[in-house]
C-alpha cells in the first residue's frame, strides 16, 4: 500500500516528466521545430526593424528635453528610464507581444489530448493534477527559455552598441526576463484552464480571444458604473500591463503580486475544471 | 478483496439515463467479459471504471478504491475505445513515456516499451509514428501501451474489432497467456470469442444489468437438467430429433440454426450422454462438427429455454 510520502512524490515525479515531455514536444518534433523556426524568423525582423529602430530613435531623442515631453505626451515617457536603449525598445515590446505568443504557444496544453483520448491513455499512470501543472509549467519553461533567447539576442546588440554599458545590460535583462515571466504567468494558467475546458487549441484561443475583449470590457464597464465592482477586472491577465509601463524600471516588480494571484487563481478553477471534465 | 464492486451505480448524460442501478461484484482470477448490444452502456461503465467520467449516482470501488484513484495507478489499465497516439510522436517514445509515468527509469522504460510491442508482435514499428501504421497495428499499440508494467487489472474495450483473425487470434492468446498474473475485463460483441476467454459474464442490456453468467458450470447444481450442443453437418433435422430423442435422459432436442441442436437431458442416474450421442451419430452415420458440452453463450444470454 503506498503511503502519502510516496505519493506525493509520485505527484512530483509524474508532473515533472509531463513537463518534460512538453519540451520535447516543442524541441524534438518536426512541428515544434518549425514552429521555433518561425519564432525565430519573426524575432529577427522584430529585433532589427522594432527593436533596433526604435533604439536608435530613444538615443538620438534621449538629450533633449523637446524629445522628452514628445515621449511623455504619448505616453512613452518611462523609456527613458531604462539606461539601454534596446532594452527600453525591447521592455515595451515584449510587454504587449509576449502575452500573444503565450496564448498561440499555450493554447493546447490539454484540449487536443483530450479529444484525441489520449489524456485517457495519461490518467491512467498519473492524476490529473500532474497532468494540469505538468503541462503548465512545461509551458512556463518553454517560454522562459524563448525569453532568454529574445533577451540575449537583444543583449548581444545593446553590448555591441554600448560596449560600455555590460553591467547594466546585465541587470536590464535579469529585471525584464524576471518581469516577463510574472507577466506570462497569468496568460499561461488562463489558457491551461481553457485548454482544460474544450476540445482544441482553436476553441481554447477563441474563448481566449473573447475573454480579452468582450469580458474585459463588460467588467471595465461594470467597475466604471460600480466602483466597488473594480476588483473583477484584474481578475483579467494583462490588466496591470498598462501601468507597468509607467514605472521606473526599479519599481516594475512591485506589480510582480498581481500576475502572481491572477496565476494562482486560475490554476485553482483550472484544476477543478480537469477533475471535473471527462477525459 | 473484490476486483470491482458497483452498487447502485447511475449514468445520466443530460435527460437519457444510460446506465440504471448497476450493481454487481466480480471475483479477481479468470478474464471477465462484458457484452451486450449496442447502446447498451458497456463503453459507458468502462469510462467509469477507469475514472474518466463519474457516475451520477452510487458508487464503485475497484481494489477497494475509487476509479481514477492514485493507489490504482499502474494496477489497472485500459483500452479504452476509439483512443488514439499521438500522432506527433513515435510509438517508442509515446510508450516509454507511459512507462515511466508508471516509475519505470529512462533505460527500463525503453526495454519495457520493446517488450509489450513484442508481445503485440510488433517489435519493428519501435521507431514509427502512429500514422505510418494501419488501423489494425495502431489498435495493437494501443493495446500494448495497456500491458505495459504487467497491470493487476486490464479493462480492453473491443480489442479485436477491426482486427484481421490471425491477429484476433493473437489478442485471445495474449489473454489466455497472461490470465493468472492478470485479471481482463473484455468487451466485445463477439460472444465466441468470450466464451473462449473468459469464466464470466456480465450481459448489460438497455444500461441494465440483465444477467451475471458464471461459465464454468459450478453454480447451478441444483438444476437437474443439462445440455449439449451439438453443430452437424448436413444432417437431416427430423431424423436427428427422433433418434437422439429415443437416447435415454435426453429431454428434448431442440433445433437452433441449421445444424445446430440444443439437447437437454437429466444428468441425475443417467450414464454419460456425450458418448451415447456420439454412439448414435456413428449408427447412423452422420458426421458432426463440434459438440459442446452446456449451452452456448449466446444460448445462455438471448434464449429464454
Amino acid at each position: 500500500m503506498p503511503t502519502a510520502s510516496t505519493l506525493s512524490n509520485n505527484f512530483f515525479r509524474s508532473l515533472w516528466i509531463i513537463a518534460q515531455f512538453e519540451l520535447i514536444r516543442l524541441f524534438a518534433t518536426r512541428r515544434g521545430l518549425l514552429t521555433l523556426f518561425t519564432f525565430a524568423i519573426v524575432w529577427y525582423f522584430m529585433l532589427t526593424g522594432l527593436v533596433m529602430t526604435a533604439a536608435d530613435f530613444i538615443q538620438q531623442n534621449a538629450s533633449g528635453n523637446m524629445s522628452s515631453m514628445m515621449l511623455n505626451s504619448v505616453g512613452f515617457g518611462q523609456l527613458l528610464a531604462w539606461p539601454i536603449a534596446e532594452f527600453s525598445a525591447y521592455w515595451r515590446l515584449s510587454l504587449y507581444l509576449f502575452p500573444i505568443f503565450s496564448v498561440l504557444f499555450a493554447a493546447d496544453q490539454t484540449a487536443s489530448d483530450r479529444d484525441r483520448g489520449s489524456l485517457r491513455f495519461l490518467t491512467m499512470r498519473c492524476s490529473r493534477d500532474s497532468i494540469f501543472l505538468g503541462r503548465f509549467v512545461g509551458q512556463m519553461i518553454i517560454q522562459s527559455i524563448l525569453i532568454i533567447l529574445t533577451l540575449l539576442s537583444t543583449f548581444i546588440v545593446a553590448v555591441y552598441n554600448n560596449p560600455e554599458a555590460l553591467m547594466a545590460s546585465i541587470q536590464c535583462v535579469l529585471l525584464i526576463s524576471t518581469n516577463l515571466l510574472f507577466v506570462l504567468l497569468p496568460f499561461t494558467a488562463m489558457m491551461a484552464l481553457l485548454s482544460a475546458a474544450v476540445r482544441s487549441p482553436r476553441q481554447a484561443m477563441i474563448l481566449a480571444v473573447l475573454i480579452w475583449t468582450l469580458v474585459s470590457a463588460t467588467l471595465t464597464s461594470i467597475s466604471q458604473h460600480w466602483p466597488i465592482f473594480e476588483f473583477l477586472t484584474y481578475l483579467i491577465p494583462g490588466v496591470h500591463l498598462d501601468n507597468l509601463t509607467e514605472l521606473q524600471p526599479s519599481e516594475t516588480l512591485s506589480l510582480a503580486y498581481i500576475p502572481a494571484l491572477q496565476t494562482l487563481v486560475l490554476l485553482v478553477i483550472g484544476r477543478f475544471v480537469m477533475a471535473r471534465s471527462s477525459v | 478483496m473484490s476486483l470491482i464492486q458497483c452498487q447502485g451505480l447511475n449514468k445520466k448524460f443530460a435527460e437519457k439515463t444510460v446506465l440504471h442501478d448497476l450493481t454487481f461484484d466480480l471475483p479477481n482470477g479468470q478474464p471477465i467479459a462484458l457484452v451486450g448490444p449496442n447502446g447498451a452502456g458497456k463503453t459507458t461503465l468502462f469510462s467509469i471504471l477507469c475514472g474518466y467520467i463519474r457516475p451520477t449516482s452510487g458508487t464503485v470501488s475497484i481494489f477497494g478504491k475509487a476509479p481514477g484513484s492514485a493507489e490504482l495507478f499502474g494496477r489497472v489499465s485500459a483500452l479504452p475505445q476509439d483512443a488514439q497516439l499521438d500522432p506527433r510522436f513515435s510509438i517508442c517514445r509515446q510508450l516509454m513515456l507511459y512507462a515511466q509515468l508508471q516509475g519505470f527509469n529512462r533505460r527500463n522504460a525503453k526495454i519495457e516499451a520493446e517488450r509489450v510491442l513484442s508481445l503485440m508482435q510488433l517489435s519493428d514499428v519501435l521507431h514509427q509514428k502512429p500514422a505510418e501504421l494501419s488501423h489494425g497495428m495502431r489498435k495493437r499499440v494501443t493495446i500494448a501501451q495497456a500491458l505495459i508494467g504487467s497491470p493487476e487489472l486490464v479493462l480492453l474495450d473491443e480489442p479485436t474489432a477491426g482486427l484481421d483473425p490471425v491477429n484476433a487470434r493473437n489478442i485471445r492468446d495474449l489473454v489466455s497467456e497472461h490470465s493468472d498474473t492478470t485479471t481482463f475485463i473484455i468487451s466485445s460483441h463477439n460472444l465466441s470469442e468470450l466464451e473462449e476467454l473468459c469464466d464470466t459474464v456480465l450481459h448489460l442490456n438497455n444500461g441494465r444489468l440483465q444477467q451475471q453468467v458464471d461459465l464454468t458450470g459450478t453454480q447451478d447444481t441444483q438444476n437437474p437438467l443439462s445440455y449439449l450442443t451439438v453443430q452437424m453437418d448436413n444432417c437431416p433435422a427430423d431424423a436427428f430429433i427422433r433418434r437422439v430423442s429415443d437416447i435415454p435422459g435426453v429431454k428434448a432436442v431442440e433445433t437452433r440454426q441449421k445444424n445446430h441442436f440444443l439437447i437437454s437431458y437429466y444428468l441425475i442416474n443417467t450414464s454419460p450422454l456425450d458418448q451415447a450421442l456420439l454412439q448414435c451419430i456413428k449408427d447412423s452415420q452422420w458426421e458432426y462438427r463440434q459438440l459442446i458440452k452446456g449451452k452456448t453463450l449466446e444460448e445462455q444470454l438471448f434464449s429464454n429455454a
